[in-house]
């Protein structure tokens, strides 16, 4: 066509002009999809959400970061860290692999997107199989109830390295099967490599020492001097005294030490010049470096000459109380104190630091439970889909069953009486949600079965495996994926309901527990912990509905096209 | 149509018997199997005798020691309608009453202790002559009943001494696990041991074996205490458990006696009768599972009665005015809003409606913060009097308010959505185009053409906000502390309620399905083309 | 040829001096949201007068349907865009420009003078009201009637288009009836208003080929009845025989023939024309296989063979670079005219300098084969032609 303006014929369109030219189904997909703002805006928080998740061990913690012992004369000696010798087995690979994975993105290796995709997701799933297997084994091994022979083999100098190089083995040798490189050599040194950097962080952190937050108090001792990390509290750490519990944000230990030397006080009424010294000696008692309590002492000194000389001035003015040295006392602390950022809980946790390592559970959850589900769903509803007849109708029923009841009421059955552990919430989540899954694939595979490119595959006598996984399994798992997004955010909002509940992952910071410790038991309301975790909740699941709703509007063309 | 119906509510039967089997699978795949719940209350909450009473019950109705597929099934067949064998009897309370189970045997004591000669075997039933007058009936059951009872539970405590005391013997003689994780008694590896005679109630050091003698002193004494502990936990058993078998056998004349009206309708009589279901007894709330039901179950559907007509009401009209304005400001504006108050978690809207607007110390104290009613709203007239009360309709109004807006705007949410694409949809179809080229009017392509058929997947959709409500009605229920069929299963889930949370499951299933079933019907109504013949 | 066809000065038969619509400079475009604007219609001019049938032919994405549905302004606004031109329409109220018409007045036109059948039986009829409701909604819009007269009409319309048992049919769902009889629906809801002018857009594309010839019989006869213009929108060059009685070929949304039947069938002047004709397969030849089109339109050869070829005047071809003595007049489609290349037979051309100096008029046929005794007996001569083309 000579033409030379802008537009094109309607016969141009019809043989296929103007047509955007693809790079394939799903990279396309994907490019319309970060065209659009709610998707970025997705996408931006989901990815803040999965750094917090990485780093959140890093950030957030009561463990210092760098320490020194310092002797008597506070000189520094060896110096240590303890936040990375408390680092988990899961922290320690969590890290180690977003690096190596980070720095292969960026690094102009020729490989495809979606190459590099397969890789970590391999990489990642023999990890986690590699850490679960080999916890299993240390549950059994350290339970109570374990015999006399386990108890041994686990006392054994070699117990500890031969377990970790035999799962890393075990899921290798799972793994090799994977079809994640054509190669088998290449393969094989792929998983190779996976599997010994898992085994040596099983091994290196089998023991781990129960934490204790002893620091603080060793520095006011002047036994060490300590770098804390930004976040200087580890979500279970707990302050013991009961004034620290629900502290609004901002608020610090500190205001939390001056509560409780109020109650020496008369707590009504004119204190006098009795009640500064009260207070001045009670100063003593408080666990303070010296030099800090020598700081507060002069400090609280000169406010209370400074009231008496306005009392001196001026008869009106009203007589010294302990509800106003209290305070003084707080203000004068509070610079001193170590804040909570975003207040505390009903345990006296810090909220911050909780809502930061409960992103790791957030992210984690919705990613594994729809990936169980999509993996049952699939398989299932391919099964039925393809085959038909009685596999069909049999299997068909169970799918009635699920859904016959509500999903969230038989998780929460599911979770009330199973243990409440990670793992298991993901497992019941992703096993009680895979009806969806099934139903969209077995609706696409009974489509699909009549359609002529699958007549003539089965007419050209392919094998069962090459029509089910190469010419009909891409075209039926389509909607799945589509709908995944919605699943993942649903899976998050479930969790954080059986968290709300109390009846998710016991020892585990979350955001809906955190949510339900807001309104108290006493009636009383803490605004800090309704609006932060719960705002946390409503970002992450908005971020994948609209994820999912650009993923669905760049895919269905039916929606695409759907104008007036 | 109508067979069709009746197929489906046939079909409903296998569903459902398919979803209490998984909630009933999922009980025994717990930590501590189906009878956890004995565990459970035993350490925290409720006294020993009260957990005994709990195992009694749960004895006598699951028969604790079979598979859980048989446990199952027993369960099955109390809340069947069709009954096999003599017809239940019902007390004035409403409770089913049933024949007494056979009493169980100390344990192990055909294999340890020798002989169960000195038990006492169950006698024939022989129906006792009881009063005419339903009072003395009935007393005289609850006497037997009563004694049996406890004769019973003193044969409990005397069996779990039995099997401590079991336990320590065999390790005394190095097995390590007696009693197995749900603290049972493992007789397999007992089996093989025998107990040493006592002469004078002690055992003389022959009678022990002799790889123990040469342990030492301390182990050779240990075996002689537990031994005799052994034996004494033996004989106080044997002693209980015949008072027990005693008691039993007269409840069982007493029950032969017929001291109540028996339930249901015979078909064949002493063999088959049709009666009505039995869901047993709550023990977190020692009341029957159906009265509690029967006072929580209509407290879900208020909610949702209100809410699902409430829902369609927004959703239709804001989905017809964003769709004949895509692209209009009001259709991006309204698109992200609902996609943004979808993903509010419902657990923080409540939160927030409870802390800023229901609260009087935090917030606007505008709405009540729990329950259903006040708690003097039984003394109020039902309709307000101005500038003295609410009245209870206006009272039950203002507790439901918030509970309701936590269901609504979720659900509205997604109806909405779904009825712009629904429509926006049709506005291509063929059929409005022949429209339009008739002459119609716009506003009546859009209410008489496009609406009508847009109406079809909105329909569908009732299928997927109606079960997402009731669950979440779950929730919301637990939030604001309102009583229905939500707050009894969370409250019956700590403890491991297995009655009342089956029951639950059951009648959620089946609210559930039927709502399914009405959506079908619907749809038929709405679409010509589909019949269901 | 020439000399068969009647212009309007010479036929005293003719009903109307006036077309009853006439498409002036028709160009409507698409947004096609990243690629470029379509241009669906380019420059169309064409004229229909009363009792006449035009066949507008062309393969798919020629603009045929585009121009139809613009005359009932039915084309979707965005993305749809009339560029300019008019489309005037002669009712009873004088001559209106249909595409300047607001929605009020465009609901008087539609459905009551101008009527509109589609492609797609199937999907045409709304499936969740009766075919009585359909009918009598279209009825009661119109015609100022009672209920009960309206589903007399409807009746009436209903037996006319040989619906059997109508009055119980009337209470029937679309589903419940074939696709013909469907198509049958559709037109007596298209009549029962007794429009001027029936547009018809592909209305046997979708049916099997012994319903296509029923359902265009009835056509023809209705028109006869009826007194109206129909303009017969087909890719089917047999329907063409069978019905027009003028022709409008056209191209990438532009016209590149116009002439009545018989002078197009026997004279094809557009290389793009004799293509079509040449994919035909005829009777009582032998061919090893056929020509395609392209493999006339590819030959230079083709485009000389115009009248007034040597002078400069050349079939416009979109795929062609233009001449180098083209004049194009300025604005849109300027290098483009709809020349009266001999008498009552106009060929799309480039406006080169000879076709600039002696524009013609605009086409302009109200031949009709009922006017033209000789010519029916002739009928049966296209016939074979339909047969041998009827089944695709």
């Amino acid at each position: 066509m000579t033409k030379s303006t802008g537009a094109i014929t309607g016969i141009q369109a019809m043989r296929g002009e103007g047509v955007h030219v693809s790079q394939g189904f799903w990279a396309d997909a994907w490019e319309r999809v970060v065209k659009r703002p709610g998707a970025i805006m997705g996408l931006t928080w989901i990815s803040i959400v999965a750094l917090f998740a990485v780093l959140s061990p890093l950030v957030a913690s009561g463990h210092p970061l760098i320490m020194w012992e310092l002797n008597e004369a506070g000189e520094r000696g060896a110096m240590s860290s303890p936040l990375l010798a408390n680092l988990k087995t899961v922290d320690w690979l969590i890290l180690f692999w977003t690096v190596v994975c980070g720095v292969g993105f960026l690094l102009p290796l020729k490989l495809k997107r979606s190459t590099k995709l397969g890789w970590i997701i391999a990489l990642s799933l023999q990890t986690v199989l590699t850490v679960i297997v080999a916890a299993m084994v240390k549950g059994y091994a350290s339970a109570r109830d374990a015999s006399d022979f386990v108890r041994g083999l686990e006392q054994s100098k070699q117990f500890v390295p031969a377990v970790s190089v035999l799962s890393a083995l075990l899921c290798a040798g799972l793994f090799l099967l994977a079809p994640t490189l054509r190669n088998i050599w290449k393969r094989i040194v792929f998983v190779a490599i996976v599997g010994a950097v898992a085994a040596t962080a099983i091994g290196l952190t089998w023991k781990a020492p129960p934490p204790r937050y002893l620091y603080m108090q060793r520095e006011l001792a002047g036994e060490i001097e300590a770098i804390y990390t930004v976040v200087p509290w580890s979500p279970s750490q707990r302050v013991t005294d009961r004034s620290a519990q629900r502290l609004e944000p901002g608020e610090s230990a500190g205001s939390a030490l001056a509560e409780t030397l109020t109650v020496e006080l008369p707590l009504m009424g004119p204190i006098g010049a009795d009640g500064v010294d009260t207070v001045i000696s009670g100063i003593s008692d408080l666990p303070l470096r010296p030099e800090q309590k020598d700081d507060v002492r002069t400090a609280f000194q000169k406010w209370a000459e400074e009231e008496q000389a306005a009392r001196a001035k001026d008869p009106k003015y009203p007589e010294l109380d302990s509800q106003r040295a209290t305070s003084a006392l707080r203000d004068i602390l509070y610079a001193d104190g170590q804040p909570y950022y975003l207040g505390t809980d009903n345990m006296g946790q810090d909220v911050l630091s909780q809502i930061m390592h409960a992103s790791r559970l957030s992210i984690s959850i919705g990613l594994v439970s729809t990936g169980i589900a999509v993996l049952i769903g699939v398989t299932l509803g391919a099964l039925m889909g393809y085959f038909g007849g009685w596999i069909d109708m049999m299997l068909y029923r169970v799918v009635e069953v699920f859904m016959a009841i509500p999903v969230l009421f038989t998780l929460i059955v599911a979770a009330g009486v199973l243990p409440r552990n990670t793992y298991v919430m993901m497992a019941i989540i992703g096993c009680f949600t895979w009806h969806y899954a099934a139903r969209f694939t077995r609706a696409e595979f009974l489509k699909l079965r009549n359609q002529d490119f699958v007549q003539s595959a089965r007419a050209a006598g392919l094998p069962l495996r090459s029509i089910l996984f190469k010419h009909m399994l891409p075209n039926g798992v389509t909607p799945v994926l589509v709908d995944s997004s919605f699943r993942i955010a649903l899976a998050i909002l479930f969790e954080a309901i059986l968290s709300f509940l109390g009846l998710g992952p016991v020892d585990q910071p979350s955001w809906g527990r955190l949510l339900s410790d807001a309104a108290g038991d006493s009636g009383a309301f803490a605004w800090w912990l309704a609006i932060f975790p719960g705002f946390a909740i409503f970002l992450t699941v908005l971020a994948y509905n609209l994820l999912g709703e650009a993923l669905r509007d760049a895919i269905d063309p039916k929606l695409r096209k759907a104008r007036v | 149509m109508l067979a069709y119906v009746i197929r489906r509510l046939l079909l409903m039967i296998p569903t459902l018997i398919g979803i209490t089997f998984l909630v009933f699978m999922l009980f025994a795949l717990s930590p501590g199997g189906i009878g956890a719940a004995l565990r459970f209350s035993g350490g925290g909450g409720q006294s020993g005798q009260d957990a005994r009473a709990q195992q009694a019950y749960l004895e006598d109705r699951y028969g604790l020691d079979d598979p859980a597929a048989v446990q199952y099934v027993r369960w099955l067949a109390r809340i069947s309608p069709i009954k096999f064998g003599n017809r239940d009897q019902r007390d004035p309370a409403g409770t089913i009453i049933r024949p007494p189970k056979p009493l169980k045997e100390p344990s192990l004591i055909g294999v340890l202790y020798g002989s169960r000669d000195q038990l006492v075997k169950p006698s024939p039933v022989v129906p006792a002559q009881l009063d005419d007058a339903p009072d003395q009936r009935n007393s005289a059951y609850r006497n037997a009943a009563s004694n049996y009872q406890n004769e019973r539970l003193d044969f409990i405590a005397a069996e779990t001494d039995l099997r401590l005391a079991l336990s320590t013997w065999g390790t005394t003689q190095g097995i390590r696990k007696v009693l197995n994780a749900k603290s049972k008694l493992d007789p397999s590896k007992l089996r093989g041991l025998k107990l040493p005679e006592l002469v004078d109630g002690a055992v003389p050091i022959t009678n022990v074996p002799q790889a123990i003698r040469d342990q030492g002193t301390a182990a050779t004494s240990a075996y002689i205490d537990a031994s005799r502990n052994v034996v004494q936990a033996y004989e106080r058993a044997i002693a209980v458990h015949n008072e027990a078998q005693k008691a039993r056998d007269h409840l069982a004349n007493v029950y032969a006696g017929k001291p109540y009206p028996e339930v249901g309708f015979p078909i064949i009589p002493g063999a088959l009768s049709v009666g009505p279901p039995d869901f047993g007894t709550s023990f977190s709330r020692s009341q029957p599972v159906l009265a509690l039901i029967r006072t929580a179950l209509p407290v879900t559907l208020l909610l949702n009665m209100i809410a699902v007509p409430l829902i369609y009401l927004i959703a239709i009209p804001s989905g017809i005015l964003a769709a004949t304005r895509a692209g209009s400001w009001f259709d991006v504006c309204s698109g992200a809003f609902y996609v943004a108050l979808w993903s509010v978690p419902v657990v923080w809207a409540g939160t927030l409606l409870i802390g800023f607007v229901a609260n009087e110390r935090s917030g606007l104290g505008w709405f009540p913060v729990a329950g259903l009613h006040s708690p003097e709203a039984d003394a109020m007239p039902f309709l307000p009097v101005w500038g003295q009360t609410n009245g209870f309709l206006l009272d039950t109004m203002l507790h439901i308010c918030l509970p309701v807006a936590c269901l609504v705007y979720a659900g509205f949410a997604v109806l909405s959505k779904q009825t712009r694409a629904a429509m926006l949809d049709n506005f291509n179809a063929d059929y409005v185009r022949t429209a339009k080229a008739k002459g119609v009017s716009h506003k009546d392509v859009v209410m008489k053409h496009v609406f009508r058929n847009s109406l079809l997947p909105v329909i569908t959709m009732f299928a997927a906000v109606f079960p997402a409500m009731l669950a979440g009605s779950v929730v919301v229920e637990k939030i604001f502390s309102v009583p229905g069929m939500g707050k009894l299963v969370l409250d019956g889930i700590n403890l491991r309620d297995r009655e009342l949370l089956l029951a639950n499951t059951l009648m959620i299933a089946t609210v559930n399905l039927l709502a399914l079933l009405l959506a079908d019907i619907l749809y038929a109504l709405a679409d010509p083309r589909v019949t269901y013949d | 040829m020439a000399n068969t066809a009647t212009t309007p000065s010479t036929t005293s038969k003719a009903p109307t001096p006036k077309p009853i619509m006439r498409v002036d400079d028709l160009a409507v475009s698409f947004d096609n949201g990243r690629g470029p604007r379509i241009q669906a219609v380019d420059g169309v001019r064409m004229s229909v007068y009363p009792r006449q049938t035009l066949a507008v032919v062309g393969e798919s994405g020629c603009g045929k349907s585009v121009t139809a549905m613009s005359s009932m302004q039915l084309v979707p606004r965005p993305p749809g865009r009339f560029d300019r031109g008019r489309i005037l329409w002669t009712g009873s109220g004088g001559e209106v420009d249909l595409l300047t018409l607001n929605d009020r007045q465009m609901r008087e036109i539609r459905g009551n003078d101008i009527a509109m059948i589609f492609q797609e039986p199937m999907t045409s009829l709304n499936p969740v009201y009766t075919v009585g409701d359909q009918i009598l909604e279209a009825i009661l819009l119109h015609q100022n009637v009672t209920a009960r007269e309206a589903i007399d009409i409807a009746v009436q319309a209903m037996d006319d288009v040989g619906i059997p048992n109508p009055k119980a049919r009337l209470r029937a769902y679309p589903h419940q009836f074939s696709g013909g009889m469907r198509q049958r629906v559709m037109i007596a809801m298209a009549l029962a208003c007794q429009p001027k002018l029936l547009l018809a857009d592909e209305p046997t594309t979708a049916l099997d080929v012994t319903i296509q010839a029923q359902i265009l019989e009835l056509l023809r006869e209705l028109q006869q009845t009826r007194d109206m213009a129909v303009m017969l929108i087909t890719h089917n060059l047999g329907v063409v025989a069978e019905n027009a009685d003028v022709v409008c070929v056209m191209y990438a949304g532009r016209v590149v023939e116009y002439a009545n039947v018989f002078e197009l069938f026997s004279n094809p002047m557009h290389p793009y024309t004799r293509g079509l004709f040449a994919s035909i397969p005829k009777m009582r030849t032998r061919r090893d296989r056929l020509v395609t089109i392209t493999e006339v339109t590819e030959n230079p050869k083709e485009f000389e063979k115009l009248p007034g070829a040597s002078e400069g005047v050349r079939p416009w071809w979109p795929w062609h670079t233009p001449p180098k003595d083209l004049k194009a007049a300025p604005g849109p489609a300027g290098d483009y005219f709809l020349q009266e290349v001999k008498p009552n037979h106009w060929v799309g051309v480039w406006r080169t300098a000879a076709v600039h100096d002696h524009e013609s008029r605009a086409p302009d046929l109200t031949y009709r084969i009922v006017d033209d005794p000789e010519k029916i007996a002739l009928r049966p001569k296209a016939e074979h032609l339909a047969q041998s083309v009827g089944g695709d």
